[in-house]
């Protein structure tokens, strides 16, 4: 999805001109002692950086005196957060709170349009905000292409209860905001809780960014940053790097398909048999050799018990896909039951290939599915 | 009839000279399509399968009455391509791209519906009226003439679903692709209003993933409107789908209980649509209601 860590988003927030606590980041190499030494301040909020939501719960947040710090952070890093361990932590400025709002902007996938989700009860959870308190909740649409300027946000400031110096402060962050998002290729931003302090400023003391992976041509500071390469196992990055959509799951058999919708249809007839997908293999609307091939190096690695390749040849002639699953079985040693069904141009004489060659070949879906099903359960 | 594509219709591929668009350009003029141009800045006075190249859409579309156009070019050249072909006056626009930023799309998306144009995709195969034409990468060989309309989010399992009904003896009048993409052109309910109308069209096809809330908005629809019998298929409705996370599709991500497969399976058996957890129980039911 192309989340960024808040420690990145606030950075990004702090580049284009929305205010954000002053912070620092321990990434666990230098010495704790000396780095909160360094920021000499009293109290700090403790961040633990983490692409996955619940933090809170999760005890990865918590306002600590410098004392406290240093046994802190030892208490979280490497602490593992929904799979993975946290890396770094962030030691912000505290904030002396007079009211929390919550504001987020989107893209609308439903209409096309850039959608705005605020409310005068921020720092909570914003759907449990909707359902019980309906009333608190503000939404604004405005076109894909439209032109931030601060007047467009001055009734939703309104609503919000904000006036005078900090209603200038709201539509300024608002335009801020757009002008990011639009000249990002970010699909949502989201700060819960906007905070106004007690000196009437308003500061965004949370930040959530996700950026659209389609657009990483064009954003290459963060296509490049660590929470986009954090956010897949070493296997999903090197799948991604060769072209392929690669997702682990937790079930016997190994996949490999063609288009995310027959992928995610090939998953669900597996378990229409009675057994489960290891993993989630999309290598694209047209199958060729050497993606094929890619694709079985990465299943090989992992632990199944068997194999169903589904794919449809697209440009490439199916015979020249068999041909390249016969070798790359030999290569890779792959030892595992393993199921093709072939579909596209050539697909008979593929067919043909793979069975000459001792591998159980379809042209069918339903068949070829019950076959590596029966296979891994012990059957011939 | 069939719906949106004809043998009459006349086509453009905008990026004709590329890997992709020379290919695809080729099985469409094989199909029978009316490939009259191709596009590709640079490169006009050119042929590619015997087929005139311009330089822009504007002069395909003065020398040959084009009023479709499908766009072959990189995701990073999509958005110029698409707003050149509705600027020249094109009314049916289909992009085959994967990968186009979402902002794009959605200019694209806006663009086209103050212009009156028909987009289909990005990210998407296409359409084809089987024995007739085809837009796209749809197989040819796959497909039958019949009465059989077909609207999908995917594209393989269209592909799937197709040869299931030509294996059945079950022809189809139009198979749509849609797009995997979250933001994307005509949808369901476009696509179901058209199928309604359609006198050749005599069962629905609808073919849905996890995410987003087009299955929804159909269901709705259908209700109200749709008379034909409508069959849905929804891809990841197995308990392996992890929530949040992205099956390759942008558009396939759970959002929410309303967006996972099984709620949106309730929500149009509820509004009559005959629902089915394999692709290939499709043809079967087909033939029950036609019994």
């Amino acid at each position: 999805m192309g989340m960024l860590y808040e420690y990145e988003a606030k950075e990004l927030f702090r580049k284009h001109g929305i205010p954000t606590p002053a912070n620092k980041l321990y990434e666990n190499k230098e010495s704790i002692d000396e780095f909160v030494k360094e920021i000499n301040q009293k109290t700090f909020m403790a961040k633990g950086q983490a692409l996955a939501g619940g933090r809170g719960k999760a005890g990865l947040i918590k306002k600590v005196s410098a004392e406290e710090a240093e046994d802190y952070i030892k208490s979280i890093i490497g602490k593992d957060h929904k799979g993975k361990p946290i890396q770094q932590v962030m030691l912000e400025e505290p904030m002396t709170i007079a009211k929390e709002y919550y504001l987020a902007i989107m893209i609308n996938n439903a209409t096309g349009n850039y959608h705005v989700l605020s409310s005068s009860m921020g720092g909570v959870d914003i759907e449990s905000v909707a359902k019980e308190h309906p009333e608190a909740i503000f939404r604004q649409d405005l076109p894909i292409d439209f032109e931030p300027l601060p007047y467009q946000f001055v009734d939703l400031g309104k609503k919000l209860g904000f006036q005078g110096r900090v209603l200038n402060q709201f539509t300024n962050i608002m335009v801020k905001m757009f002008s990011m998002a639009i000249s990002k290729d970010l699909t949502l931003v989201e700060i819960n809780p906007l905070i106004l302090t007690e000196d009437n400023k308003l500061i965004a003391a949370d930040a959530k960014v996700v950026v659209d992976k389609n657009a990483y041509y064009r954003n290459k500071d963060l296509a490049q940053l660590k929470s986009q390469i954090d956010q897949y196992t070493e296997l999903e990055l090197e799948a991604t790097e060769a072209g392929i959509s690669y997702v682990e799951l937790d079930g016997e058999i190994g996949i490999i398909a063609c288009g995310a919708g027959l992928s995610m249809a090939t998953c669900d007839l597996l378990e229409y048999y009675g057994s489960s997908p290891a993993n989630f293999l999309d290598v694209g609307g047209g199958a060729d050799r050497e993606k094929v091939h890619k694709a079985l190096d990465i299943l090989s690695r992992e632990k199944i018990k068997g194999i169903f390749i589904n794919v449809f040849g697209g440009i490439t002639r199916c015979d020249e896909v068999a041909h390249g699953i016969i070798s790359a079985k030999e290569e890779l040693n792959i030892d595992v039951p393993m199921v093709i069904r072939l579909i596209g141009t050539n697909d008979k004489e593929g067919i043909k290939i793979l069975e000459e060659n001792g591998f159980h070949a379809f042209g069918e879906m339903k068949p070829a599915a019950k076959k590596i099903v029966e296979l891994i359960k012990g059957g011939n | 009839m069939a719906i949106l594509l004809d043998e009459n219709t006349k086509v453009i591929v905008q990026g004709i000279t590329g890997k992709q668009g020379s290919f695809h350009a080729k099985s469409m003029i094989d199909y029978g399509t009316k490939v009259v141009a191709g596009v590709t800045p640079g490169k006009g006075g050119e042929e590619v399968h015997g087929v005139p190249v311009f330089d822009s859409v504007k002069e395909a579309v003065e020398a040959t009455n084009a009023e479709a156009s499908v766009i072959f070019v990189p995701a990073p050249f999509v958005y110029s391509a698409a707003m050149e072909a509705i600027d020249a006056g094109i009314k049916l626009l289909v992009i085959i791209t994967e990968g186009v930023p979402v902002k794009d799309s959605a200019r694209i998306r806006k663009k086209c519906k103050e212009a009156n144009v028909q987009l289909i995709g990005p990210n998407c195969p296409g359409l084809i009226t089987p024995g007739k034409s085809k837009i796209g990468i749809i197989p040819g060989q796959i497909c039958m003439p019949g009465n059989v309309g077909i609207v999908s989010r995917s594209g393989t399992l269209t592909y799937e679903i197709i040869q299931n009904l030509t294996l059945n003896g079950l022809g189809q009048s139009t198979c749509v692709g849609l797009g995997g993409d979250p933001v994307h052109g005509i949808d369901f309910t476009e696509a179901l209003e058209m199928f309604e109308n359609d006198e050749q069209t005599e069962h629905i096809i609808l073919v849905g993933e996890i995410g987003g809330t087009g299955e929804q908005e159909a269901a709705e629809l259908i209700k109200e409107k749709i008379t034909k019998p409508v069959y849905a298929f929804i891809a990841g409705n197995g308990s392996w789908v992890k929530p949040g996370k992205q099956m390759g599709h942008a558009g396939a991500i759970v959002q929410g209980e309303s967006g996972t497969a099984k709620a949106k399976m309730e929500i149009l058996s509820k509004a009559g649509v005959v629902t089915v957890r394999t692709p290939q129980e499709i043809p079967e039911k087909i033939k029950e209601k036609s019994n």
